[in-house]
């Protein structure tokens, strides 16, 4: 089948970067196995997280152009559905993650219909607001435990596959770098997909798509239903593995805005984009933050350099770090 | 039966009359002109046409369909491509990628989609530019590739929007040239706008003139040009009078 020959299609991008990828995707393989603290494996996991939401909310924002700040949404609606069917019909995380996804998937249909009949900064602000009201609801819905959020009960077991409960975090990383690997196989094949093309014709210039026959408004709300899917799973995947979800937490605007940051950092519309802002991003946030928290009087400095982040790549190079690499080997092929 | 009707067509923005009453058919193996001033209203009848604006009045038909309330991309699907006058070529694709994304209208294969792609770009003379980016290339090149993206789209009839402004009287001889063979090896259709009239002259079958929004004139290309109305419009209304006086003496 074409779309899966797609997905497996490396041919277009240059040596060096799939040699970086290569070495990349060994050291992760190994890290588990390397000398590490439990602090710097904690911080492995958020990467591959924030990697797998980034490489989701790159499919809409970064390929369509479509810059979507209510991400947040959606990690809630996998976690919760996961916690939920775990707690009170004791309902393993595999099961409960595909269901979580569709529960997911179908809210982005019904809001990304008539969000994406607005454009620029209407769409942003209007993916903030239903991300909000959604978080809103859950902090006063008691069936899901209001704003106390929910604990997930230990099922014993260790290591116990069915509901995703491990003494070991390495157990944990190596599930998400399964999930790493299938993600980035499917941006690839999204990337040669005509729904690819045409998002990418969209970003360009809407009219013009429209007078190729692309229907932008319906080509859209798919992009965002699939982006949905990653930013779902691993909404999941965070509920059984932090074993506590709050709204505050997983629903957040933050949250959101940090998902939106690791694509638009490191590159949106690119596919390691999202990859390499996170490897910048989430061990800024974990060393930084732990070490700034610990500094009387400047816990959310940190916040505060990510807002500067973002002004200057906007400013400098909205194209992000991997902008950065495509300009400088344009200037050596001439 | 006409290949496209245009049926008393109207078009308000407000209180401004861009499009009154407009009618024309255009048949099968056309090529037909449309010509007059900036701002006569050649842009917003191809808009209303394409399904890109409503109608204020009227309606349009297309291979014996209505089209009048179908939506932009459905009526390109139907085989009626456009090309903009203002074209903001940017960023994200190469000129190959681009193409392919008309090609992509008639097929969801990558590799079929990059085949005819390939194809259309061979068929405008600019096989060479496929891995460029847009912003690369001069402006007869990117004209070129919009042509080669609406080519790829296996339309039955094209629009193209002043195709010839911005481009040097050489590189407006080597796109004559491309019209022509579009026309007569892939049998599509055309209709095109141009204020500059040479190149409409050059090419039309048939020519209309619209002037405020309205049709004046339409006929061969020779005798719409000696049409006082259209020398008028064209060129205001002291060049008629000395057209007349030359004639007297
Ligand atoms: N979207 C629009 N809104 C308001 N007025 C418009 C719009 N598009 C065109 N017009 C007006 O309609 C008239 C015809 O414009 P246009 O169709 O662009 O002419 P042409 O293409 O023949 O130069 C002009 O007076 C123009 O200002
Ligand atoms: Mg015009």
């Amino acid at each position: 089948m074409e779309a899966v020959k797609n997905a497996f299609d490396f041919a277009d991008m240059p040596k060096s970067e799939l040699t970086i990828a290569g070495l990349g995707m060994a050291f992760l393989l190994l890290f588990p196995v390397l000398p590490h603290s439990s602090f710097a494996m904690a911080t492995m996991i958020q990467f591959l997280m924030f990697s797998l939401y980034g490489m989701g909310w790159n499919l809409i924002g970064g390929y369509g152009g479509q810059v979507d700040l209510g991400k947040a949404q959606y990690v809630g609606i996998g976690a919760y559905t996961t916690a939920v069917m775990m707690i009170r019909w004791d309902v393993p995380f595999w099961i409960s993650t595909p269901i979580g996804l569709a529960l997911a998937v179908g809210w982005s249909f019904i809001i990304g219909y008539p969000l994406f009949r607005l454009k620029g900064h209407y769409f942003a602000i209007a993916t903030i607001a239903t991300s909000l009201v959604l978080k809103d609801l859950f902090e006063v819905w008691d069936f899901v435990g209001g704003a106390r959020g929910l604990e997930l009960p230990l099922k014993g077991d260790f290591p116990n596959w069915l509901y995703l409960q491990f003494r070991e975090d390495y157990y944990y990383f190596y599930i998400l770098l399964g999930l790493f690997v299938l993600g980035l196989l499917v941006v690839n094949g999204f990337r040669h997909s005509r729904l690819g093309y045409q998002l990418r014709a969209i970003k360009d210039n809407e009219d013009v798509a429209k007078s190729l026959g692309i229907d932008a408004h319906w080509s859209k709300i798919k992009a965002y239903a699939l982006a949905t899917a990653y930013v779902a799973v691993v909404g999941s995947f965070h509920a059984c593995y932090n074993f506590n979800i709050e709204p505050e937490d997983i629903m957040s605007l933050d949250l959101s805005v940090l998902i939106a940051m690791m694509a638009m950092l490191g590159g949106a519309g690119s596919m390691w984009g999202p990859i390499i802002g996170a490897s910048i991003l989430v061990p800024m946030k974990s060393y930084l933050g732990d070490w700034l928290g610990g500094q009387a009087g400047l816990a959310g400095l940190d916040l505060l350099l990510y807002g500067g982040i973002i002004m200057f790549i906007a400013a400098a190079q909205p194209r992000g770090v991997y902008g950065i690499v495509e300009a400088v080997r344009a200037r050596r092929r001439k | 039966m006409a290949l496209l009707a245009v049926n008393q067509v109207s078009k308000h923005f407000g209180g401004l009359v861009a499009n009154h009453e407009v009618s024309f058919d255009l048949y099968e193996g056309d090529v037909l002109g449309l010509i007059g001033p900036n701002g006569a209203g050649k842009t917003t009848l191809f808009n209303c046409i394409a399904g890109f604006y409503p109608l204020t009045h009227g309606s349009v038909t297309f291979g014996g369909k209505d089209i009048t309330n179908l939506k932009d991309f459905q009526i390109a699907r139907l085989g009626l491509a456009r090309t903009f006058q203002i074209f903001q070529a940017s960023g994200d694709l190469t000129v190959a990628e681009n193409v392919m994304v008309g090609s992509f209208m008639r097929t969801r294969s990558r590799s079929l989609a990059r085949k005819s792609a390939e194809g259309c770009l061979d068929f405008l003379g600019i096989a060479d530019t496929g891995g460029a980016m847009m912003t690369e290339l001069p402006v007869a090149a990117q004209k070129r590739v919009a042509l080669a993206t609406a080519l790829a789209s296996d339309p039955k009839l094209m629009l193209l929007d002043e195709v010839g402004a911005g481009l040097n009287p050489s590189e407006i001889e080597g796109l004559i040239e491309i019209l022509k063979r579009i026309h007569s090896e892939r049998s599509i259709s055309l209709l095109l706008t141009e204020h500059v009239l040479e190149m409409v002259m050059a090419m039309s079958h048939r020519v209309i003139v619209l002037e405020s929004g309205k049709k004046i004139a339409e006929g061969e290309p020779a005798e719409v040009v000696k049409d006082p109305e259209v020398v008028k419009a064209y060129l205001g209304d002291h060049f008629v009078k000395r057209r007349e006086e030359d004639g007297d003496a």
